[in-house]
């Protein structure tokens, strides 16, 4: 939709300032009671939700132009949804759908992003959307004893599963050896699940969200056609983006493909329950998890929606209209798994599942403005250092890698700010199985 | 209007250059509310500029800036309130979110010193973990905790943690000609201090019958009254937002909804409840209000104020009960229990008991539903907010208001939600305080007979002796009442005069000098 199709909501945002909190219920005093990244860094209410649908209602009156600055108060949100979740404990509207269609507005208006016209030219192509890949994009998978979906087909595949690692693991060392730790778990569980070695591709959610509609839709048509030409029933992604954009994002693109599609830690938890995982060796560590936005709240199914408003002045619908609010994103199986591990302690943050502050990775923001992405970071890693953790537990490479490396300004291991390690999931239950993973 | 170089520089060495913004996408965020007749032309004049100051310092010297420059300024927190924009071109606007800190909270004589940026439900949970509480404005968590920033300060718990005007026990403030002013504890040597400050009630001066909404300058601390908690330092609560609900309710907290038949019930268990002081939170809520409450979205919203409307018998009251010991507890309960009977009221059972009760206590006590009381239905909320007075007077006014509002409904202008009459009584019955919510869909038409509402309520409040409504923003409201109410326009006009000589707080919402 454009966004002037979003007008009704943006002039229902009363101003309210709920947005720029946590819900209000959950507010347990002064500390961490804030949940936008955007207009706790920068302060202005134009950076936050309700100041977008605010100065959002100026872009569709002409009122506001499209300039370098609008472009960038609107690309300085990490899209993560946090300010929707909060409105919509009281409200009836979108906040989250209005700012994603603020950017392909942006790019239509030739405000986009260069860094990102650059990584989305390779798109059409399959090529990852990260900077400066590490590795060979096969590197990953080079040593592992996984199938080829391509080569062999679903008949070597007989579970037609195929497990998707995302642009991360084909590009940078850290993610490679989370995927390949997924793969080798699932096949501990004997499940044969296929990699397509030669030709995954971007899923192009992230190219959606920095506004290119058009080559995220391209991608995905595209994406959903190898999928069937592989036989692919069941698609498991190691990525929390990935899962989202397959999952929400094609089918709101209007791009169907009939996949039942898995989060890796949905997946692992399922195997543990059933037995065919048994965590056995302890891992001694008091842990607190971050909830990735793309696997918790932004993680709902989609729901398609066209219809009429019902009563003149409620906002009721015919056919009803069933808004995402968060409520029923991927929250529990990264913490079953995490409890499965013997001797890890959880322990939660302040802000947790639909209303966890995000790491800073999201929304392209680590690309175009690294110190946004790192004072997301600082502040999220403070928050689990609050905890008595001794490392943040996670279940996406796009957080890992900002906690680790918020913003990509400190070269390696702990930021600056923080002692505290960050750890994908996937490695802690390998590390937690008897002869590794 | 734009701001000249030298203004824009001369703001700029205040704040800093990454505090202030004179930008159109900065400036039309807050050129929007909703509750307008949705037209291009309907939106909210635009600050010339918003300027951040990060402490008093800071709001003085742009305050000494706009006097000498001629500039119009209007401070506020969270900005809800329409009354937080400005009435024309020539005024910027003191975001004061930096302002954020709790300063102190001395548990030994009960206040909390905090600065304007500090919502509500910050302060009330610190509070909490304290053994303390203080009043959350009925607008909700998400408002600012300064006495002196909400319209009026009244809320679900001022039955028993009092009202703005009475909390307000010190207060900062930056005059409109860039003073300084220290009142009550702030200003003191921590001798005896009063919160009326030095001279005949400045206290009374600074804020008036309402707080001037922005009117006579910028109020950059405050110390707020607290009071007792009964409850735990914290409360677990279970469930995904929108829907929470405490692991377990602390015990000896109880909620029930009372409603009688007639008015004259409702007015006797108001009456009764108060004398006996049992009530930790107290709101006149209606069959709507109470559904909007539970209801996680609007369809719901339907239809349980479909259902709790028929087991409603007439006006009625929500209302918490918490008990300091079991034993304190149970003779509250009991005393309720008398109540009930003698008064014949008919309680509410589909919130009596189970997840909906008390999820249904903690919304209440923490006051995190008013949005879906007022704004969510159709996202537009507007109407009259009576004044405080008496049980009676408030609600013989609000019975004229309300058949104006059913002419509306019939005229199929807003929408029937029966949400009248809201009533809430505050400090224990002592007194009591209505409004007349109008929702409904924005168009021209609408607006403007949620105008002509408005001025028709005002002349029922003149020809009825009703005395002044909390709605009176800006001149023509006030001119309107000013000769029926012993000329207090006339002292208003003082003051403002007396406090802002060059006009340059802008006062569209409160009075302006002009004669």
């Amino acid at each position: 939709m454009a966004l002037a199709d979003y007008r009704s909501d943006m002039e229902s945002c009363c101003r309210c300032s709920a947005c720029k909190f946590i819900p209000l219920e959950k507010v347990t005093g002064y500390a961490r009671a804030n949940v936008c990244p955007s207009i706790s860094r920068f302060e202005f209410h134009s950076y936050s939700g309700g100041g977008r649908m605010g100065f959002g209602l100026g872009l569709i009156h002409g009122r506001v132009e499209y300039t370098p600055k609008t472009a960038e108060v609107i690309y300085n949100c990490h899209l993560c949804g946090a300010c929707d979740v909060s409105c919509k404990y009281a409200m009836e509207f979108d906040v989250l759908e209005p700012l994603y269609a603020m950017r392909e507005e942006c790019a239509k208006h030739g405000q986009s992003v260069p860094v990102w016209d650059g990584l989305v030219a390779g798109l059409a192509k399959g090529a990852p959307l990260v900077l400066e890949p590490e590795t060979a994009e096969d590197d990953w998978f080079a040593d592992l004893p996984v199938a080829d979906a391509a080569e062999r087909g679903a008949a070597a595949c007989p579970s037609a599963v195929l497990y998707h690692a995302g642009c991360l693991a084909r590009c940078t060392r850290a993610a490679g050896r989370t995927a390949a730790a997924a793969v080798t778990l699932l096949a501990r569980a004997g499940l044969k699940v296929a990699v397509d070695k030669q030709a995954e591709s971007c899923c192009g959610g992230r190219a959606y969200e920095m506004g290119y509609r058009a080559q995220a839709l391209a991608r995905a048509r595209e994406n959903v056609a190898r999928f069937a030409e592989l036989g692919i029933m069941e698609l498991v992604t190691g990525c929390a983006h990935c899962y989202q954009y397959f999952k929400v994002l094609y089918p709101k693109l209007g791009v169907e493909h009939g996949l039942k599609v898995f989060h890796i830690t949905e997946y692992l938890w399922t195997l543990v329950e059933q037995g065919r995982l048994s965590p056995t060796r302890p891992v001694k560590l008091r842990v607190t998890y971050h909830d990735p936005c793309h696997l918790g709240r932004l993680s709902e199914p989609w729901i398609p929606w066209q219809g009429v408003q019902r009563m003149r002045h409620m906002r009721v619908y015919d056919p009803p209209r069933v808004l995402r609010r968060g409520t029923y994103g991927v929250y529990e199986p990264p913490r079953r798994l995490l409890e499965s591990i013997p001797g890890v302690r959880l322990v939660e943050m302040a802000r947790s599942k639909e209303y966890a502050w995000c790491c800073g990775a999201g929304g392209g923001v680590r690309e175009t403005n690294p110190e946004f992405a790192a004072f997301t970071a600082a502040e999220r890693l403070a928050e689990a250092q609050d905890t008595g953790a001794e490392a943040v537990v996670t279940a996406c490479p796009h957080c890992v890698r900002n906690l680790m490396e918020p913003g990509g300004l400190v070269s390696a291991g702990a930021s600056a700010e923080s002692r505290i390690r960050v750890y994908d999931l996937v490695e802690l239950l390998g590390e937690s199985m008897s002869g590794g993973a | 209007m734009t701001l000249t170089k030298e203004q824009y520089r001369a703001l700029a060495a205040v704040v800093g250059g990454e505090h202030l913004s004179d930008d159109p996408v900065d400036l039309d965020a807050w050129a929007w509310r909703s509750g307008q007749a949705a037209m291009a032309q309907d939106f909210k004049p635009r600050f010339e500029a918003i300027v951040m100051p990060a402490c008093t310092e800071e709001v003085q010297a742009l305050v000494r800036l706009c006097n000498k420059f001629g500039l119009k300024f209007k401070a506020s927190s969270t900005g809800w309130g329409s009354y937080c924009d400005p009435g024309g071109p020539g005024c910027i606007m003191l975001d004061l979110r930096r302002m954020d800190r709790i300063l102190e909270i001395n548990e030994e004589n009960m206040y909390a010193v905090v600065e304007p940026y500090v919502i509500h439900a910050q302060l009330q949970a610190e509070l909490m973990k304290r053994g303390l509480c203080c009043n959350v404005n009925g607008a909700g968590g998400n408002t600012s905790a300064l006495p002196l920033a909400a319209h009026e300060g009244i809320g679900h718990m001022s039955a028993s943690c009092g009202i703005g005007e009475r909390n307000l026990l010190a207060c900062e403030w930056v005059t409109p000609a860039g003073e300084v002013v220290r009142l009550g504890s702030l200003g003191s040597l921590g001798e005896w201090f009063c919160g009326d400050g030095p001279g005949p009630s400045l206290r009374g001066v600074m804020r008036g019958n309402v707080v001037p909404l922005g009117g006579l300058g910028v109020y950059t601390k405050a110390a707020v009254k607290v009071y007792h908690w009964p409850g735990p330092p914290s409360v677990e609560l279970k469930g995904c937002s929108p829907h929470y609900a405490p692991v377990k309710l602390p015990p000896h907290f109880l909620l029930r909804y009372l409603s009688w038949p007639a008015e004259e019930g409702r007015e006797a268990g108001i009456r009764r409840l108060g004398e006996s002081e049992i009530c930790f939170g107290v709101m006149g809520f209606n069959a709507n209000m109470m559904a909007a409450n539970v209801a996680t979205n609007n369809e719901e919203e339907l239809r349980l104020t479909e259902e709790y409307s028929k087991q409603i018998v007439g006006p009625g009251v929500c209302l918490v009960i918490a008990g300091n010991s079991a034993r304190d507890f149970e003779y509250k309960r009991r005393v309720l229990e008398l109540i009930v009977q003698e008064t014949g009221a008919t309680s509410l059972k589909a919130v009596e008991e189970g997840e909906v009760h008390d999820a249904f206590v903690w919304r209440f006590i923490r006051v995190t539903a008013s949005i879906r009381e007022t704004m969510r239905a159709t996202g537009v909320f507007g109407g009259e907010v009576f004044g405080t007075d008496s049980y009676l007077v408030q609600s013989n006014f609000i019975q004229h208001s309300r058949k104006d509002k059913a002419e509306l409904v019939a005229r199929g202008l807003v929408y029937p939600d029966n949400t009248d009459p809201f009533i809430t009584s505050l400090e224990q019955g002592q007194l009591t305080h209505s409004e007349v919510l109008l929702r409904w869909t924005p168009d021209p038409e609408v607006a403007q007979a949620a105008a002509e509402y408005v001025a028709k309520a005002n002349r029922n409040a003149v020809e009825g002796h009703y005395g002044l409504p909390h709605h009176l923003w800006g001149d023509p409201q006030h001119d309107f009442f000013g000769p029926h109410t012993c000329n207090y326009t006339h002292w208003l006009r003082k003051i403002k005069k007396a406090y802002d000589p060059n006009g340059v707080a802008e006062s569209t919402h409160h009075i302006t000098a002009a004669e």
